[in-house]
């Protein structure tokens, strides 16, 4: 479920080739150099398409990984948080000309606020309890979104003026759209890299892996939880207002909607639990996947996109419990093993 | 010399029951004193509420001159109180040294200090050939170890030690009853709950008697075989047998 733990033997001054806690990999520089390079090339509109989504994905994934997968809270309520991000930052940008890029930070930590009440008043619920009340309040807030139509425009939607410049965070080129993304998703795995190294890192795998023996160790799990809750929220609520600086629309049956939760815990799911760089190969896989299905299949056979999509990650459930980088680890230990 | 650890007239009640009543005693800087008793005893409960787990209904607690009765498990191990669980705790998802580790990070700044700490505890405990090991993999004697190996990391002035002989082979009795024995001369007053009797009553110059929540007992091993009121409770037939 881990990323590699750490190990009495360090081999210090080598690479290691796939990505281990508190270290960096070549894999993963690997991983970096190729975004790069998909950034910089010229690609089809679509693709570019494809590509933003994806690494919007990874970092809200890895936005959720740091609440679900580290302090093993699972929520299938992000999309409240990313709710929140997306209409704080327009709501300021089109009622009192903020520009998004502070607007971001004040939707960030509306949402991390949210996030903090949520943990709190659900501390003593477990498993799936705390699921339950997650689901629950991400609806509030979406019924909410709702029905405040003279601050959200309700179920009309919400329109962000799509008038090029920087200071509106909106721009003509795709191009930009990828870089600022792909920066969005390098901020999270930096972030992620080093909760997992660090002292508050295992903390929370404490606390998540047994209360009582963590609390016996000096951890207080309430407040490791809550700040774990609190950093996955603030980061799920500013890729939602990158989410709505792109889309230029905002509808609260679209970004609050369950569906767009289940998303958030899927791609972790599937990618490895836990690990920093499972969410990433999680949107990796499963976005371009779900977005290129949709565009071969979207029009000529309705569903079917979903019918295959569905199909595999069944499989990968089915085959990959401990996701794609649980995969990959395993292959490691193989190598490790046949090498003398 | 004043008490480390003062406890008066502690009481638990779980509805009508009480599982510890009255419980008084206290422990010098450096004691090294067993509890015994039979299941259900109230051993448990009393560790639960010196270390903060439960809070007591009534009753007090004094650590270090100060008052802790319904102080918080983390509240504990940050003053300096460890325990170990009677059934282990791992953490499932860290290796071994990590599960050390987290312990030794209550005083070690960096992780990699804790790693090290944590490494020269494993080999006290005798586990140094099980470091890198996924926690999944140890037997239930080893598990034991990994608690007394995580109590120690905390750098406690007292720790509660709770059965940690179960399950270990005569051999691993031996080594660990050294390893408890040694621990007041390095600073640490120990209190050992244990039912492996002959390991407790050889090393523990102290040992109190609880039997249906009340201390019936506290005295030296040699004294209390012979006490009528403990042989009754805890020792019975076997002894008189023998």
């Amino acid at each position: 479920m881990d990323a590699a733990p750490l190990t009495s033997k360090r081999r210090t001054g080598r690479w290691r080739l796939l990505p281990e806690r508190g270290t960096i990999s070549l894999f993963e520089l690997l991983l970096l150099a190729i975004c790069l390079v998909l950034v910089a090339v010229p690609l089809p509109q679509y693709l570019q398409d494809v590509l933003i989504q994806t690494f919007l994905w990874a970092g809200l994934a890895l936005a959720w990984n740091i609440a679900g997968g580290f302090a093993g809270l699972i929520s299938f309520g992000h999309a409240a948080f990313f709710g929140i991000g997306a209409y704080t930052s327009s709501i300021l940008a089109a009622n009192y000309g903020l520009t998004p890029w502070i607007g971001l930070w004040i939707g960030g930590a509306l949402a991390a606020a949210f996030g903090a009440v949520l943990t709190l008043v659900c501390a003593r619920l477990r498993g799936p309890f705390f699921i339950l009340s997650t689901l629950a309040a991400a609806e509030v807030v979406r019924i909410a979104a709702l029905n405040w139509a003279a601050l959200t425009g309700g179920a009309e939607g919400f329109s962000i003026l799509p008038i090029a410049s920087i200071a509106n965070m909106v721009f003509e080129s795709k191009t930009t759209y990828a870089a600022l993304m792909l920066g969005y998703f390098l901020l999270i795995y930096v972030i992620t890299k080093a909760v997992e190294g660090s002292r508050y890192g295992y903390y929370l795998f404490a606390a998540r892996d047994d209360e009582e023996a963590a609390s016996a160790a000096g951890v207080n799990p309430l407040l490791a939880r809550t700040g774990a809750m609190c950093l996955s929220a603030f980061l799920a609520g500013i890729g939602g207002s990158l989410f709505a600086q792109y889309f230029l629309f905002l509808d609260p049956t679209h970004v609050i909607s369950p569906e767009l939760s289940f998303q958030f815990a899927l791609l972790p799911a599937l990618g490895g639990l836990g690990t920093a760089i499972g969410p990433v190969l999680g949107s990796f896989v499963i976005t371009p996947l779900s977005e290129l299905l949709r565009s071969y299949f979207g029009g000529a056979g309705a569903g079917l996109h979903l019918a295959i999509y569905g199909a595999v990650l069944v499989v990968v459930m089915l085959y990959f419990p401990s996701g794609i980088a649980g995969a990959l680890q395993r292959l490691a230990e193989r190598g490790r093993k046949g090498a003398p | 010399m004043t008490a480390l650890l003062e406890v008066r007239q502690l009481t638990r009640t779980f509805g009508a029951l009480a599982a510890v009543a009255g419980v008084s005693f206290s422990v010098r800087q450096g004691e090294l004193v067993g509890l015994i008793g039979p299941n259900g005893a109230g051993k448990s409960t009393l560790y639960n509420l010196i270390a903060g787990a439960i809070a007591p209904t009534s009753g007090e607690i004094v650590f270090q001159d100060r008052p802790v009765a319904g102080w918080k498990p983390y509240q504990a191990a940050r003053a300096g109180v460890a325990r170990t669980f009677q059934i282990p705790k791992p953490y499932r998802h860290l290796s071994v040294l990590e599960n050390v580790a987290l312990s030794a990070m209550l005083h070690d700044r960096t992780v990699a200090a804790a790693c090290e700490s944590a490494q020269a505890i494993l080999t006290d405990v005798g586990l140094a050939d099980y470091v890198d090991a996924p926690v999944g993999n140890l037997t239930v004697g080893l598990l034991k170890r990994l608690e007394v190996a995580r109590a120690l990391a905390l750098r406690p002035s007292l720790v509660l030690f709770d059965e940690i002989m179960a399950g270990l082979t005569p051999s691993e009795v031996r080594g660990m009853t050294n390893l408890v024995a040694g621990l007041p001369a390095r600073g640490i007053t120990v209190i050992w709950v244990e039912h492996v009797l002959y390991a407790i009553m050889k090393t523990a110059p102290r040992i109190m008697v609880l039997h249906r929540g009340e201390l019936i007992a506290d005295a030296a091993p040699e004294v209390l075989v012979k006490d009528p009121a403990v042989i009754k409770a805890y020792l019975g037939e076997e002894m008189s047998l023998a």
